[in-house]
């Protein structure tokens, strides 16, 4: 019990825990900004409680398969976002080099817009999930200080594999840490194109196809290594073609963006 | 373009329509088999379900505990939050034969299964 809570919440804090500290690492380092990360948090919780409390009705939707559409939108949402925010931050620090930049340049309010709603709406998805597992447990007492013991744990170690991001890409040298952090922001949008493709071919809305390779002998997605893995870079051991294809776009989509916001048109 | 590849071309299309309509007619009057599993206990049942292989399948998945489970199979690709008393459906396939486990990842220690496709 313990352990299955420390993995599960582990798993689900990751994911936000790595969008926050890329996001934040940017718009502090631009602009010196860091308060719209409370938005983020603060709206995620909000909309996590809501979506939870309505799953069951939201589980109803499209005979039966409300859960996977409403997820599938949420994560092409977070993409989406996050190729803004790469354009955003590309675009002002090249006015950067002009001028100086102010904290309240239409890039940077653009930015902590989008990097708002980018980890309110992954924060949305995980938290809902945590929250009905712990819901679960409020109404079995004799488990419910080890469920909240392990969740706590496993909440610990997401915020400091978080935290030890934040500072890692911090500390690079000043020319490669926006790369850096977009490269981050590529592989993190392709997982949610990837993921919400996924959860549409569960839906029986895109067609099954093939796994693509299977990796699952020498690296299984149950693993730790595997599970760091998936919510780091998206690691599938059995991916579909249509989820390579999707990874693959969002990868680019965030790469032709942050060129759009590099070399502005004369 | 001479008249030759244009035929080869047209017929090549006309195969593929062909096919296409084909798929079509497959996907529209084949029934996707359906399998129900219950939820009790934290437990399923059955806990082993056997499907032909290369077929679409739909689970029809029913949690009869006041508490909610969360489906999950790394081999199958799948996740879902299935509400307390509440049922929920998942497609699988179609899959090549083997096995492939399932549990429940809010009560991983009991509620454990495997899909055998044959």
């Amino acid at each position: 019990m313990l352990l299955g809570s420390v993995i599960l919440v582990l798993q689900e804090t990751l994911e936000a825990a790595l969008l926050v500290s890329v996001l934040m690492m940017i718009s502090y380092q631009l602009w010196n900004r860091v308060a719209w990360l409370l938005i983020g948090i603060g709206g995620g919780l909000v909309l996590s409680y809501l979506y939870s409390s309505n799953m069951v009705e939201v589980s109803e939707w499209f005979d039966y398969v409300g859960q996977e559409i409403v997820n599938a939108g949420l994560q092409v949402l977070t993409a989406f976002f996050i190729v803004v925010c790469t354009w955003a931050a590309y675009k002002s620090q090249r006015r950067g080099s002009v001028a100086r930049q102010t904290q309240t340049s239409p890039f940077a309010s653009l930015f902590v817009f989008c990097a708002a709603a980018a980890v309110a709406l992954a924060i949305t998805r995980e938290g809902s999930e945590i929250l009905l597992y712990l819901g679960g447990f409020l109404q079995q007492q004799e488990y419910f200080r080890t469920i909240m013991v392990g969740s706590s744990i496993g909440f610990s170690i997401g915020l400091s594999i978080g935290i030890l991001l934040y500072y890692g890409l911090s500390n690079l040298p000043v020319k490669w840490r926006l790369d850096a952090a977009v490269i981050l922001m590529a592989l993190f949008a392709g997982n949610m194109l990837a993921q919400s493709v996924l959860q549409l071919t569960q839906a029986d809305w895109i067609p099954s196809s093939r796994s693509f390779w299977d990796t699952s002998h020498w690296l299984p997605e149950g693993s730790i290594l595997g599970q760091l893995l998936y919510a780091l870079v998206g690691y599938e051991a059995t991916p579909s073609a249509a989820q390579l294809v999707a990874y693959t776009t969002g990868v680019l989509l965030v790469l032709a963006f942050r060129a759009a916001g590099k070399h502005p048109k004369r | 373009m001479n008249f030759r590849a244009t035929g080869i071309i047209s017929s090549r299309l006309l195969s593929l329509l062909a096919l296409l309509a084909g798929l079509n007619c497959h996907s529209v009057f084949a029934k996707t088999p359906v399998i129900d599993i219950e939820i009790k206990d934290h437990l399923f049942h059955p806990s082993e379900i056997v499907i032909p292989a290369n077929t679409k399948v739909k689970l029809v998945i029913n949690n009869l505990d006041p508490t909610p489970e969360e489906f999950e199979s790394y081999e199958l690709n799948r996740e879902k939050v299935i509400n307390g008393s509440r049922k929920a459906v998942i497609f699988i396939g179609p899959l090549s034969p083997g096995e492939y486990p399932f549990f429940g990842e809010f009560y991983p220690k009991t509620a454990q299964g495997k899909v055998i496709v044959e």
